[in-house]
């Protein structure tokens, strides 16, 4: 018995240690950020989701509708990619032009879609996200309220079909691992044919936040940083606009970064701008 | 999870090497399997939306494979997609759940998914339910050692099931049970019974880099949470008491807003029992108890505890309308209830006698001020009552008319406040009549018929369709079912909207039985609602089609 009581004691002793009491004013420390000032450009983690659709797909307006709502209710802290996905649904109506690209494909096939409306939240795959995607707005809400690794701006200027785009990063915390950062270009406003829910077909759907191209390699270039807090470095590339059907209008684009692990390939942060 | 099937094979592998190196190869394998299947379309009246797979199942298999004191089991689940108010995380198929046990006089040790509770629950109830959609069994290790009669000991380390993944945090917990009229020897032929327990258990989560309302600042956020109960269960003659007082530590969560203050729940059952007559009173008072292994869940996965219902779990249609869920942040209430069987022969009593039931219960919410948002202990709390959120009495009178005919009539008045299901409005006040009639026509035919009536203050406005409440109005529903010897049963009901409300839900149901398996199929309106079990509730959405549920076993 006095062997049980002992056991008991010592389990006791253990668990006891194991709750972390934390003194009020402790609750919080300072991020060592620059503050509220620049906040909202800068120092903030953005959620980006990579959608994965097609023209022949009556479930993906629904997703449609929900990220919609989810960008209403995140504003610039949420960045949806929408890559038409490169077989079956995502193929293109006859006499429409086609929205699929290499780079996006490439995301495809390494994502393993198989059925689309599909979608990643910052490349994490060990969650997709299909149907209506009701659930990926609370997720959306989770990420956006953490405390950002890194922070990241991007600005875009076009002089004719080259657009000069500059990249600040800077790391908050020390990060384990080798970096990569991607750039791609998507538009907005697209008018094409698309399958609805109720089985009809509508002409004049609009297609938002399509990829049109990605600047960098297709997963991204090797970031030269070594990940350390405080680490800053503002990267500064040329591009000129491809000659690709439908012809791209400079004013429905943005240009979306992200930086990513080189290994899991998921995405650290991300930021998005229109090309002035 | 379902790339686990190496893990399972280890362990089954372990299992039935065991099992031959002691030359005990044999045993017995046993289990059960359950397919339900919903067909629904659009009907715009009731709010239901079209189904587009036109099919949606959900299927499991359990499988429990014995041999002396070692058993092993597993279940296959398949949502192919979830039924309708299952969560959608919940699509796809794999094995959910694996276990192999040893069960000896002095121990019990499971490794793999298993399911515990210590006490009441306050501070850790892992349980499956298949209605709600629920399962938080934790996958690691459970150990039991009963060193001597009365004493249970049990630790435990685990992670959470979340749908087809596990959660983020590790919960581990030890408990000590103690029986002195097993153990002190003055005791053991005494009347008083008592038994004397206490638990504790800690959470572990990464830091989650979460900013405070200001964005300048970070949240020092508690890696382990623990809770601590005690509690106790005395019996004395007629008598029992129950009682059981828990704290949980700091615990930020998306449950509170990420606040820092700390949490506590009380629960006490008095009952009083002897023949034909029972009385229960039970007060049950929470604050800020919502504890998680994950801390940015806010839904009803990965709940560590469970804070028991103290509201009767009625079942009846128009009873169960308004459901009351448990309010984790903070509620207390009480609940009595009282049985009486008024003797045969008497000029109450009659031929057979007569069975009353009542029962009551009020629950508000507590009274507090709130002080701060995130990073701060976020409200103080103030001496006196909160809000309303529930109250309900009931009248239940069952009488046997004739040798064959038996009739149970029930008045209930309800109270509900739609803050319980975060929705905002005034109070709805319901009265209730309910009418039960069995018929044993004769030995191989049987029938039942069902009246109910509701009458509410509440009112469906058409014009604010997106927001208003399907449940509100005054109802009539009648229903009969048909029971043809032990294998078949025909069933049909109607719950209509007269007043105020809107709706006629119609609903046809056939059921066949034979031997350990039976097959059921209906068709007709479900309305929107809550389902609620055990003050745990998920949303049941409107559907218009076909169901069909198939069991068995073996």
């Amino acid at each position: 018995m006095k062997r049980t009581f002992l056991i008991i004691n010592f389990s006791l002793l253990i668990l006891f240690a194991s709750c972390d009491k934390i003194n009020p004013n402790e609750y919080t420390t300072s991020t060592g950020g620059s503050g509220p000032s620049n906040w909202e450009n800068f120092n903030v983690q953005r959620a980006l989701v990579e959608k994965y659709t097609g023209p022949k797909c009556p479930n993906c307006p629904n997703a449609d509708v929900t990220l919609d709502a989810a960008h209403v209710q995140y504003g610039d802290r949420l960045i949806v990619i929408s890559v038409n996905h490169p077989t079956g649904q995502g193929e293109p109506f006859a006499n429409q032009p086609d929205l699929r690209t290499e780079d996006g494909s490439a995301w495809d096939t390494w994502l393993g879609i198989n059925s689309i409306p599909a979608a990643y939240l910052n490349r994490d795959r060990s969650k997709q996200y299909s149907g209506s995607m009701s659930d990926i707005v609370a997720a959306i809400g989770d990420v956006v309220e953490r405390y950002p690794l890194c922070g990241i701006g991007v600005t875009a200027t076009a002089t004719g079909d080259s657009i000069a785009i500059d990249v600040d990063v800077e790391f908050f915390s020390t990060i384990e691992g080798a970096t990569t950062l991607t750039l791609a270009l998507t538009e907005d406003s697209l008018v094409y044919k698309q399958s609805m829910p109720d089985g009809s077909r509508q002409d004049d759907y609009v297609h938002n936040h399509m990829l049109r191209d990605v600047i960098t390699a297709t997963f991204g270039d090797d970031v030269p940083l070594q990940g350390i807090a405080g680490e800053h470095k503002v990267g500064h590339f040329t591009y000129r606009l491809p000659d690709i059907e439908p012809s791209i209008v400079l004013s429905n684009c943005h240009i979306v970064a992200f930086l990513s692990y080189r290994d899991s390939r998921k995405i650290i942060n991300s930021a998005e701008c229109t090309i002035q | 999870m379902k790339k686990n099937i190496s893990y399972i094979l280890i362990l089954w592998g372990l299992t039935i090497a065991t099992a031959s190196a002691q030359g005990i190869m044999g045993g017995h394998v046993t289990g059960n399997v359950q397919i339900d299947g919903q067909m629904s379309h659009a009907d715009s009246v009731i709010g239901a939306t079209d189904v587009p797979q036109r099919l949606l199942m959900n299927a499991r298999a359990d499988i429990l494979y014995t041999n002396g004191d070692f058993s092993a089991g597993l279940r296959f689940e398949a949502y192919q997609d979830p039924l309708l108010g299952f969560d959608a995380e919940y699509k796809g198929q794999g094995l959910a759940n694996y276990f192999v046990k040893y069960n000896g006089s002095k121990l019990t040790l499971t490794a793999g998914n298993f399911y515990e509770q210590f006490g009441n629950g306050l501070i850790l109830r892992t349980y499956e339910d298949r209605y709600l959609g629920l399962d938080n069994s934790l996958l690691g290790v459970n150990v039991q050692y009963r060193p001597v009669d009365g004493v249970t000991l049990k630790a435990l380390a685990g992670k959470q099931r979340y749908y087809w993944s596990y959660g983020d945090g590790l919960v581990r917990g030890v408990d000590g049970e103690v029986n002195l009229n097993s153990i002190l020897k003055p005791m053991t032929d005494s009347k008083l019974r008592v038994t004397l327990g206490a638990g504790f258990v800690s959470k572990y989560e990464e830091d989650g880099n979460l900013t405070a309302d200001d964005p300048s600042q970070l949240l020092n956020l508690p890696l382990n949470v623990g809770a601590g109960a005690v509690r106790g269960d005395i019996c004395y003659g007629h008598w029992s008491l129950n009682a059981e007082y828990a704290m949980k530590g700091q615990d930020p969560s998306a449950l509170n807003n990420y606040t820092y203050r700390t949490g506590n729940a009380a629960v006490v059952n008095l009952n009083y029992s002897q023949r034909g007559f029972s009385a229960g009173l039970q007060a049950k008072r929470v604050e800020n108890m919502g504890f998680k292994s994950m801390r940015s869940q806010t839904g009803e996965m990965l709940y560590i505890n469970y804070l028991p219902a103290i509201t009767k779990n009625h079942t009846y249609a128009f009873l169960a309308m308004y459901p009351y869920a448990t309010q984790v942040m903070g509620e207390q209430g009480l609940q009595a209830d009282v049985m009486y069987k008024i003797k045969k022969g008497t000029l109450l009593g009659g031929k057979y006698g007569t069975d009353l039931h009542f029962n009551s219960s009020v629950v508000v919410g507590l009274d507090t001020t709130v002080t701060g948002g995130k990073g701060t202990d976020g409200y103080t709390v103030n001496p006196g009552l909160g809000p309303l959120y529930y109250g309900d009495a009931s009248a239940e009178v069952a009488k046997k008319l004739s040798k064959s005919v038996k009739l149970t009539a029930t008045y209930a008045y309800q109270v509900f406040n739609p803050v319980v299901e975060n929705e905002s409005g005034d109070l709805h006040h319901n009265n209730i009549l309910i009418a039960d009639l069995s018929w044993k026509v004769n030995k191989k035919h049987s029938l039942r018929f069902e009246a109910e009536w509701l009458g509410s203050d509440s009112y469906y406005n058409k014009a604010e369709e997106e927001h208003t409440d399907r449940r509100a109005g005054d109802w009539i529903m009648g229903l009969v079912e048909w029971n043809i010897g032990r294998n078949f049963f025909v069933s049909l009901s109607d719950q209509y909207a007269y007043q105020d409300g809107i709706g006629n839900y119609y609903n046809l149901s056939v059921g066949y039985t034979q031997g350990a398996t039976r097959l059921q199929v209906g068709y007709g309106k479900q309305r929107e609602g809550m389902l609620c079990i055990g003050g745990v509730c998920r949303l049941v959405p409107a559907s218009n089609g076909l169901t069909f549920s198939l069991t068995t076993s073996f």
